[in-house]
C-alpha cells in the first residue's frame, strides 16, 4: 500500500521536470529509469523523491546529456583468501568497522583502492570535527549515530593515542541570522529567546549540555566576533579531532589484532550464490566470504550494484575549505558557527572552526557537483567563503590564507546514513551516504554494523586477547623538552628538522615509510606528519621529503610520488630531455 | 662541500651547552658576511639548518653575482664559496643541520643530529632569509596536482637534487628568480610555454628580462594571470586570462594552455618566525625586521641583516648590509656601542619603504639607506631629508620598483639636525 502510495508521489516529480521515466518502488526502495534534460534535474527529482516520507533508498538511473558510462575494470579470479567478513573501503567508516570487528574471533580483510588509509576520498578532506549532533534533523540515524559516536569518541582517542580536543562550538545568533521579512523587534525578540531556547531544548532532549550567552558575555569570551551579534548558544563539548591520524590509527590497532588491509585492491565484482554473497573479485584476486560490508564511500551504489544489491544512488556534494595560518589562532578561543535562517537542508552551515594543529579553517561550503572525483577549488567558492563568514568575524586577517582543499560528500538522496543489510542478497551489509556527521558517529557506526552481522547469522565471539591500545610514533614538537632531549641523543634523526613550518623531523617522516602502512608517498606523508602542510606548503621541504623517500623505499629520486599512481613528481632525471633531443 | 667533511666539522664544535659572543642564525650570504665580520672582534657561532653553507647560492649556478664587491661575474657557488672560507679561516665554529627552536633572553635552542643545544649568546645576528610565496597564498583556483613547484624549488630540484619537474612549463611571475628559471627550464631541453605577469611591468632586472627572455625567445605576457590549474594527477594545463586595472581576469580572454607543470616566483617574504619569537618588532612593509643604521633590532643586541631585513635584488647589497651588522654586532659584544637618540626613518613621496627605520646615533659616519620606489619614474631625484632640510641628494636616470635604490648620508648632520627623517623621489 505504501509502495504505491510513494509510488504516485514520484511520477508526480516527474512529471514537474518532464521527465522520460518509469518508476518501480519495492519496499520503499524507489528505482526510477528514464531520461531527463539536464543534470540539475536529474539531482532535483532524486532530492525531492528522498524526501517523500517512507522513502528509504532512491535508485537514481535516470540518463541525461553528458552523463558519464562507468566502463568495468577487469579482475583477477584466481582465489587468493578466504575471510569471514570482507569489508569494502578503507576510509574513516572502513576503519572503524575492522577495528571494531578485530575484538572477536574472525578472519576480516579490508580492501581499500588507493594506495593508503583515509587517503582517498572524504576522510582526508573534511573539517575534523568531532559534532555533538545537535546540528542534525531530529530523529535521524545520523543524529542518532552522532550523539553515541561522540560519548564514546574521547575513550577511543586515548586508547588510539590521537588528538582530541573538546575546544567548544558558538552558535552565534546575530542580526545577519534571519533572512525573513520580519519586523527588527521581532528579529531581535527571536534571536535573543526563541531560538537559543529551541535549541537547548533540543540539546536537553539529546543529553547534550549547552548553555546561552548574552552579546556581552560572548564578546567578552571572543574579543574578535561580530559587533553584530545578538546572542549566542555555547556547546563546550563540541570537538575535534584529526581525521588521518585517527583512521590510520584505527586501521594500525585493527592489523595489531589480526585483520588484514589490502591497499591497491580494487573491488571490480561481487558474486552472489544462491542469494547469499559468495566472492569479492578485485584486480588483487578473488576473496571467498559469506558477509560484505560496503563502505566504499562516494561508490557505495556502485559496489552495491556489483552484487545486484542496489538500494540507492550517491549524489557527490563538494565541501571547499580555507585553511589559515596558525598566527590567526589568537582571533579565537572556540569553534564558531553563525546561524541562518532559513537552514540549507542536510547542512550545518559551516563556520570558523579550530583544528587540533592550531590552524583556523572557514568553511565548508555545499554545492552539488557532478564528477564524483572533482576535488578543485573555484575563485567563486573561495570568494563565497570570504563573504559567508566574514560577518561572522569582520576583523579576521583574511589574507593569511595558506591553504584550501575540497571534499566530496557521499550523500545518498534520502540524506541519512544507510546502514542495514541488503533486502535481497544475504550477507551484504549497506554503510552508504555516510556524510558529516560520519568522522563523529564512526564508533557508533562500527557498533551497529558488528550488530547487523549478529542479528545476520553471523557467528560473534569476543576474543580474550584483544589489545585496544595503539601507540602513536613519536612527535618531537609535542614532548617537552627533557624528553625531547632524551629522543634526539637515542636516535639523531629526531633532531634534524626537515618541515621547518610544522616542525617535523627526519625520524617522524622514517616512521610514517616503515609504518604498519606504509607511508609511500608525499601525500601520505604529509597525511601522518604534516610535513609540507605548513606555511610555506612544501616549497621548502617538499626535495628533502622525497630524498628521504627515495632513500628509504631503495627508489630513483624521479620515481617519488605525490599521491598514487600516476601522481610522480618529476619526469625524470636532470638532463633527460636533452637526450631524449639528441637521440631523435 | 661535502656532506661527510661538513658534518665532521659540525661534531667538532658540538657541546650541549655553549657560550658564544655573536650568535649567528643561517648560514646564507647575510649569515656567512656577517659571521666573517664578526669574528675579527668577537667568537662566532653559525647555526645552519641545511647540510651545507651558502644558503640559496648554492643552487644559483648561473653567473651574475659580486659584480660590486669583486668586480666579477662569479656563480653562486663561487661567491658563497668565498665566504665560506673567510670564516673557517677565522674560526667560525658551524652548526650545519641544525634549527632554531627557540630564542628567550639571547639564550637559543636548536635542534639537529647531534641533540639539543643551548646557546647562550652576547648578541644575536638574524640572518634568516626569505621564503617564496606560494600558489595559495595568491589564491590560484583548481586541483592540486603533482607538479606545480615555486621557482626556488624548481631551481633546487634541478641544480642539486638533479631531477627534472617538467616537461612542457608555464611560468607565473616576471620576477628575478621566475626569469632565471625560465633561462633554466630552457637550457634543460624543456619547452617553456610563456612567462606571464599579473601587473603591467616586468618584475625582474631589465638584464635579467633580456638575457633570460628575449635571448631564448621565451614570450612575456604582461597584464595576465593563471586563473585555474587542471588535472587530477599531473597537472595536466593552466588556464590563463587578462586582468583589468584592478588585477582582476577580464572575462572572455581566457585561454587554456597544456602544460605538465607550473612554476610559481610570486614573491619573497622575509622570514622571521624566529625573529617574532624573540619580540621582535617587524615592518609591515617589507615583513622583516626593524632595524637601526647598525641592523640593530628594536630588541637589544639582536640584529638582523639581508632578506630577512628586506628582500634584495643584489647579493651585493646583502653582504654590505651583513658585514655592517657583524661589525656592530661585535662592538655591542665587546661594550663599544654608543647611542645618541632615536630618530624615525619615514619613506616619503614615492617611496615604498626604507631601512633603517630607525637611527640611534651610533658610530657610524655614513649612513646607508636603502628603499624601493612604488611607482617608475624617470629623471627622479632622490632626496635624504631631516625635518625640512636637505641632507643628501642624487639624480636618477629611471628608478623602478624591482630595483632596489640605495642613498648614502652624512651621519653628523643628521644628529645636528636631531628631526625625524625622511627618504623622497620626485620628478626633476
Amino acid at each position: 500500500m505504501r509502495d504505491v502510495r510513494i509510488k504516485k508521489k514520484v511520477e508526480k516529480i516527474l512529471r514537474k521536470y518532464r521527465a522520460k521515466a518509469n518508476v518501480t518502488v519495492e519496499d520503499g526502495i524507489v528505482f526510477i529509469k528514464g531520461t531527463v534534460t539536464s543534470w540539475r534535474k536529474y539531482v532535483e527529482i532524486g532530492k525531492e523523491t528522498g524526501r517523500i516520507k517512507g522513502v528509504k533508498g532512491v535508485v537514481n538511473d535516470l540518463e541525461y546529456p553528458g552523463k558519464e558510462k562507468k566502463r568495468k575494470k577487469r579482475g583477477e579470479e584466481r582465489v587468493i583468501g578466504k575471510a569471514d567478513v570482507v569489508i569494502i573501503g578503507g576510509g574513516v567508516v572502513g576503519c572503524a568497522i575492522a577495528r571494531e570487528l578485530s575484538k572477536y574471533k574472525l578472519n576480516v580483510i579490508l580492501v581499500e583502492k588507493s594506495d593508503d588509509v583515509g587517503g582517498g576520498g572524504a576522510t582526508k578532506a573534511n573539517n575534523a570535527l568531532v559534532h555533538t549532533g545537535i546540528g542534525e534533523k531530529m530523529g535521524t540515524l545520523k543524529q542518532k549515530l552522532c550523539v553515541e559516536g561522540h560519548k564514546m569518541f574521547r575513550k577511543i582517542a586515548e586508547e588510539l593515542d590521537v588528538p582530541y580536543e573538546e575546544c567548544g562550538m558558538w552558535i552565534v545568533i546575530s542580526e545577519d541570522s534571519i533572512a525573513y521579512r520580519l519586523p527588527r523587534i521581532l528579529k531581535k525578540f527571536l534571536a535573543s529567546y526563541i531560538i537559543p531556547f529551541i535549541i537547548l531544548r533540543r540539546a536537553k532532549k539529546l543529553g547534550i549540555e549547552m548553555y546561552k550567552v548574552s552579546k556581552k558575555e560572548l564578546l567578552k569570551r571572543e574579543p574578535y566576533v561580530t559587533e553584530k551579534a545578538i546572542a549566542a548558544v555555547f556547546s563546550p563539548s563540541y570537538a575535534m579531532t584529526c581525521p588521518f591520524r585517527y583512521t590510520i590509527a584505527l586501521a594500525e590497532n585493527a592489523m595489531e589484532n589480526g585483520v588484514k588491509i589490502m591497499l591497491n585492491t580494487e573491488v571490480v565484482d561481487i558474486t552472489v550464490e544462491n542469494g547469499n554473497v559468495g566472492k569479492v573479485i578485485t584486480t588483487k584476486g578473488a576473496i571467498e566470504t559469506k558477509f560484505v560490508i560496503n563502505a566504499a564511500g562516494l561508490y557505495a551504489d556502485e559496489i552495491a550494484s556489483l552484487a545486484g544489491a542496489r538500494e540507492y544512488t550517491i549524489h557527490p556534494k563538494k565541501g571547499a575549505t580555507l585553511i589559515f595560518d596558525k598566527e590567526t589562532r589568537k582571533f579565537l578561543n572556540h569553534s564558531m558557527t553563525l546561524l541562518r535562517l532559513p537552514r540549507i537542508e542536510h547542512y550545518k552551515g559551516g563556520g570558523i572552526m579550530l583544528t587540533v594543529d592550531g590552524n583556523v579553517q572557514w568553511g565548508p561550503t555545499i554545492d552539488e557537483i557532478e564528477d564524483k572525483e572533482d576535488t578543485s577549488v573555484t575563485a567563486e567558492e573561495i570568494e563565497r567563503i570570504f563573504k559567508t563568514y566574514e560577518p561572522l568575524m569582520p576583523k579576521f586577517p583574511k589574507k593569511a590564507v595558506i591553504a584550501y582543499f575540497s571534499g566530496i560528500r557521499a550523500a545518498s538522496f534520502t540524506e541519512d546514513f544507510i546502514i542495514r543489510a541488503a533486502k535481497k542478497v544475504k550477507g551484504f551489509i549497506h554503510v552508504a551516504g555516510i556524510q558529516s556527521p560520519g568522522l563523529a558517529a564512526s564508533p557508533a557506526i562500527a557498533k551497529m554494523v558488528a550488530s547487523i552481522l549478529q542479528q545476520e547469522g553471523l557467528k560473534m565471539e569476543l576474543k580474550k586477547d584483544f589489545n585496544p591500545i595503539r601507540k602513536a610514533p613519536p612527535i618531537p614538537r609535542e614532548m617537552d623538552m627533557a624528553e625531547r632531549k632524551k629522543l634526539v641523543e637515542r636516535d639523531g634523526r629526531y633532531g634534524r628538522i626537515v618541515c621547518r613550518c610544522e616542525e617535523v623531523t627526519e625520524g617522524e617522516i622514517v616512521d610514517a615509510i616503515h609504518s604498519k602502512i606504509p607511508a609511500c608517498s608525499i601525500d601520505a606523508i604529509k597525511r601522518r606528519t604534516r610535513a609540507g602542510m605548513g606555511r610555506c606548503q612544501g616549497s621548502f621541504c617538499l626535495p628533502y621529503v622525497a630524498k628521504i623517500l627515495a632513500r628509504e623505499l631503495n627508489i630513483p629520486l624521479e620515481k617519488v610520488k605525490k599521491g598514487g599512481d600516476g601522481s610522480e613528481l618529476f619526469i625524470g632525471k636532470a638532463k633527460c630531455l636533452l637526450e631524449e633531443k639528441n637521440e631523435s | 662541500m661535502a656532506l661527510s667533511s661538513s658534518l665532521a666539522r659540525l661534531n667538532a664544535c658540538w657541546r650541549k651547552k655553549m657560550r658564544v659572543d655573536v650568535a649567528v642564525i643561517g648560514g646564507g650570504p647575510a649569515g656567512l658576511a656577517a659571521a666573517a665580520e664578526a669574528s675579527k672582534e668577537a667568537s662566532v657561532v653559525i647555526i645552519e639548518r641545511n647540510e651545507e653553507l651558502g644558503g640559496i647560492l648554492q643552487q644559483c649556478i648561473h653567473p651574475g653575482f659580486g659584480n660590486f664587491i669583486f668586480g666579477e661575474m662569479l656563480t653562486g657557488p663561487e661567491y658563497a664559496t668565498r665566504f665560506i672560507e673567510k670564516v673557517r679561516a677565522a674560526g667560525v665554529d658551524i652548526m650545519l643541520e641544525t634549527t632554531v627552536l627557540e630564542i628567550e633572553n639571547k639564550k637559543i635552542i636548536a635542534s639537529g643530529r647531534n641533540g639539543i643545544v643551548e646557546i647562550e649568546a652576547k648578541a644575536i645576528i638574524l640572518a634568516t632569509g626569505c621564503r617564496e610565496r606560494t600558489r595559495q597564498q595568491i589564491l590560484i583556483p583548481g586541483t592540486r596536482p603533482a607538479g606545480i613547484y615555486t621557482a626556488g624549488c624548481a631551481q633546487r630540484l634541478i641544480n642539486i637534487d638533479g631531477v627534472m619537474p617538467g616537461r612542457k612549463v608555464v611560468i607565473l611571475g616576471s620576477g628575478d628568480v621566475g626569469l632565471i628559471m625560465a633561462r633554466r627550464f630552457t637550457l634543460e631541453g624543456a619547452e617553456v610555454e610563456g612567462v606571464y605577469e599579473i601587473m603591467p611591468k616586468p618584475g625582474g632586472l631589465m638584464r635579467n628580462v633580456v638575457q633570460c627572455l628575449h635571448d631564448f625567445d621565451i614570450p612575456l605576457h604582461l597584464r595576465h594571470t593563471i586563473i585555474d590549474i587542471k588535472g587530477k594527477k599531473r597537472v595536466e594545463g593552466v588556464v590563463v586570462a587578462k586582468v583589468d586595472e584592478n588585477l582582476k581576469p577580464i572575462k572572455g580572454t581566457e585561454r587554456y594552455v597544456e602544460c605538465d607543470c607550473v612554476v610559481l616566483a610570486v614573491g619573497l617574504i622575509p622570514e622571521n618566525e624566529i625573529a617574532k619569537k624573540a619580540g621582535v618588532e617587524m615592518d609591515a612593509i617589507t615583513g622583516g625586521a626593524i632595524v637601526d643604521e647598525g641592523m640593530e633590532t628594536s630588541v637589544d643586541g639582536i640584529f638582523a641583516c639581508g632578506n630577512a631585513v628586506h628582500v634584495h635584488d643584489l647579493v651585493d647589497d646583502v653582504t654590505i648590509e651583513a658585514e655592517l651588522a657583524g661589525k656592530m654586532a661585535a662592538k655591542y659584544v665587546n661594550g663599544m656601542e654608543e647611542r645618541k637618540g632615536l630618530l624615525k626613518v619615514k619613506a616619503g613621496k614615492n617611496v615604498r619603504y626604507v631601512v633603517p627605520q630607525m637611527l640611534r646615533g651610533k658610530d657610524i659616519e655614513t649612513i646607508r639607506f636603502s628603499f624601493r620606489v612604488k611607482k617608475e619614474m624617470e629623471n627622479a631625484r632622490v632626496v635624504v631629508k631631516a625635518g625640512e632640510e636637505v641632507i643628501a641628494e642624487r639624480k636618477e636616470r629611471i628608478v623602478r620598483p624591482p630595483e632596489m635604490v640605495k642613498i648614502l648620508a652624512e651621519a653628523k648632520k643628521i644628529w645636528e639636525i636631531r628631526k625625524e627623517v625622511m627618504v623622497e623621489v620626485e620628478e626633476v
